[in-house]
C-alpha cells in the first residue's frame, strides 16, 4: 500500500488509472486505499460542475482546462454519466468534448459511471478525485451526471459547486423551484449567443436579487446545522451570476477569475474545516445509507416478509408496525462491504 | 496491482476510437450503442483521433479493451502506430480489435500487430458480442445480492 501510494505521490500514470479502477470497482483492496487517501487530502481546491443534461457542462470544462493550462496549472477532472438501468452499461461521453487534451500530461480525465447510484455522482468519484489530489492535480474538476432538480450531492463533495444553466429549460417558476440553485456557490448561464440567455441571466438576477452579494458563504457548523445530518445547506449569500459560451469560450477567462475569488475567500481555516467536515459528513451518510438499503432489500426478500406484507394489504397491520419489523430484520445482517455486482 | 484485481465487481470498459482523417462514425456509434445495452462501459473518444490521443485514454481510463473504427483505408499505418504506443505504455494486457471497410489480405498483418480480432462490414453483431464476450467476459451483469 505504502508503495502504491508513492506511485500515486509522484503522478505515475498507470497507478493512478490503476487505483482509480480499484476503488470504482468496490474491490476489497479498495477500503484500506480510501482511508490512507482519506487522511491524505483536503487541501486541493474541488470545483463542482452541475447543470441539466446538454448544458454545456463537458465543454466548459474543456475551455477552463485550456486556460487554466495557459497559467500553468496541472488539472484532474473526474466525469461521471450514467450507468443502464436495463443493461448496467454505459456510454462515457464526457471526455469526447476534451479531447484537445488527451495528450497533454498535466491533465488527467477520468470518466466514471453511477453504478445505480442517485444523486449525480458516484461512489467512487470522491475517491477518484482524492486519487488525483494526491497525484499532484490542482484544481480538481468534478462534472456531475446531466441533473433534474434535486441531485445535489456534489454540495457536499465539493469545495464549490457551480450550477451550469442554459435556455431552452423553462420559465422563471423552474428557478423559484427548491433544488439545483440552492446550492450554486456560482450560476453560470452558458449558451449566451442564443437568444434567450438574456432573459434567462436577468431571471437569475432577480431571482437572487434580495440575497447579500458577500462571499464567504455560510460559516455554520455543518453538524449542529442541520441536526447532525450533513444534508446540502443552502448558501447564505448570493451566488456569483456570470454569463458565458462555453463553445467559443467567451466570457471563460472571467468566470475562471470569479471561480478563483471565490475560491481564495473559501481558503480560511474555517471554511477548510467545515468543507472538510462536510465531505466526511457526505461520504459517511452516502455510504451507510447505500449499506442500509442493501439490508432493508434483503430483509423484504425474507420468507416472513412476505407473509407481513399480506398483513398490511389486508389491514392486519399497520404501516409503522411492518416498518418497525423490517428495521429490526434488517439490522441483524452484516453490514461488512457490499459486493452488488456479482457475475452470473 | 499488476494483476487484474478489479474485474469481478465492475462492468469492463471498452475504449471505442476513431483515428486518422475519418469522419464517418455512424458504425463506431452503432457498436457503442451495441456494447452499452451488452452492459459494458464504453468510451467513445469521437472522430478524427490521433493514435496518441487513442492511447493516452485508454491508459488513464484503464480500459480493458480497444476497438478502433477506419473507413479511410489507412488501417495499416494507423493501426501499427496504436499498437506500438499501447506496448510502449506496457498496457499490452488491452485487448484490441478492430472494424471497418479493411481488405481480408490486410487481416493478417492487423492480427500480427495484436489485433485479435478484425469485424468487417457485414459481420453480425451477434458475433462481434461473442468475440468480446470470449475476451473480456460478459458485460452485462445481473445485479445479484449476496444472501444474508
Amino acid at each position: 500500500m505504502d508503495a502504491l501510494l508513492d506511485k500515486l505521490r509522484q503522478g505515475d500514470r498507470r497507478s493512478l488509472a490503476r487505483a482509480m479502477s480499484l476503488v470504482d470497482g468496490q474491490d476489497a483492496q479498495a477500503e484500506a486505499l480510501t482511508d490512507r487517501l482519506r487522511r491524505s487530502t483536503g487541501q486541493v481546491p474541488w470545483w463542482g460542475f452541475t447543470g441539466p443534461p446538454g448544458v454545456g457542462k463537458s465543454t466548459l470544462i474543456d475551455a477552463l482546462l485550456t486556460i487554466l493550462r495557459q497559467r500553468g496549472r496541472r488539472i484532474g477532472v473526474v466525469a461521471v454519466d450514467p450507468t443502464s438501468p436495463m443493461s448496467d452499461g454505459a456510454l462515457l461521453g464526457d471526455r469526447v468534448r476534451m479531447m484537445r487534451h488527451a495528450v497533454d500530461r498535466d491533465v488527467f480525465i477520468r470518466s466514471l459511471a453511477t453504478h445505480h447510484r442517485e444523486g449525480g455522482l458516484s461512489d467512487a468519484t470522491i475517491h477518484c478525485a482524492r486519487i488525483l489530489e494526491v497525484g499532484g492535480f490542482d484544481p480538481v474538476l468534478i462534472e456531475t451526471v446531466g441533473v433534474g432538480q434535486n441531485e445535489v450531492d456534489i454540495a457536499s463533495v465539493a469545495d464549490l459547486s457551480v450550477v451550469i444553466l442554459g435556455p431552452g429549460y423553462g420559465d422563471d417558476i423552474q428557478l423559484i423551484k427548491a433544488g439545483l440553485l440552492e446550492v450554486a456557490d456560482l450560476v453560470v448561464v452558458n449558451k449566451c449567443d442564443l437568444p434567450e440567455a438574456n432573459r434567462l441571466l436577468k431571471e437569475v438576477h432577480a431571482e437572487f436579487g434580495g440575497m447579500p452579494q458577500a462571499y464567504p458563504a455560510q460559516s455554520s457548523d455543518p453538524e449542529t446545522a442541520d441536526g447532525g445530518v450533513p444534508s446540502p445547506q443552502p448558501r447564505a449569500k448570493s451566488p456569483v451570476i456570470v454569463g458565458i459560451e462555453a463553445k467559443s469560450g467567451i466570457g471563460v477567462d472571467d468566470l475562471l477569475d470569479r471561480l478563483l475569488e471565490c475560491d481564495a475567500a473559501a481558503r480560511t481555516p474555517e471554511q477548510r474545516e467545515c468543507h472538510r467536515r462536510r465531505r466526511v459528513l457526505g461520504e459517511i451518510r452516502r455510504s451507510a445509507m447505500h449499506r442500509y438499503e442493501l439490508a432493508l432489500d434483503r430483509a423484504l426478500s425474507a420468507p416472513d416478509a412476505a407473509d407481513l406484507v399480506n398483513r398490511l394489504e389486508t389491514g392486519a397491520v399497520s404501516l409503522e408496525s411492518v416498518i418497525a419489523a423490517l428495521s429490526e430484520a434488517a439490522l441483524r445482517f452484516d453490514f461488512s462491504p457490499p459486493a452488488p455486482r456479482i457475475r452470473s | 496491482m499488476n494483476d487484474r484485481t478489479v474485474t469481478a465487481t465492475r462492468p469492463k470498459r471498452i475504449l471505442i476510437g476513431k483515428v486518422g482523417l475519418d469522419g464517418h462514425d455512424r458504425g463506431a456509434k452503432f457498436i457503442v450503442r451495441a456494447l452499452r445495452n451488452a452492459g459494458y462501459e464504453v468510451i467513445y473518444t469521437g472522430i478524427r483521433r490521433t493514435p496518441e490521443q487513442i492511447v493516452r485514454t485508454a491508459v488513464d481510463e484503464d480500459v480493458d479493451a480497444v476497438g478502433l473504427s477506419l473507413l479511410s483505408g489507412a488501417h495499416k499505418e494507423l493501426f501499427a502506430r496504436v499498437s506500438e504506443l499501447i506496448k510502449a505504455e506496457g498496457a499490452d494486457n488491452v485487448v484490441l480489435f478492430a472494424g471497418g471497410t479493411i481488405p481480408d489480405k490486410d487481416i493478417p498483418y492487423l492480427k500480427s500487430l495484436g489485433f485479435r480480432h478484425v469485424f468487417t462490414p457485414g459481420v453480425p453483431l451477434s458475433e462481434i458480442l461473442s468475440a468480446l464476450e470470449q475476451e473480456l467476459g460478459a458485460g452485462s451483469t445481473s445485479v445479484t445480492e449476496a444472501s444474508p
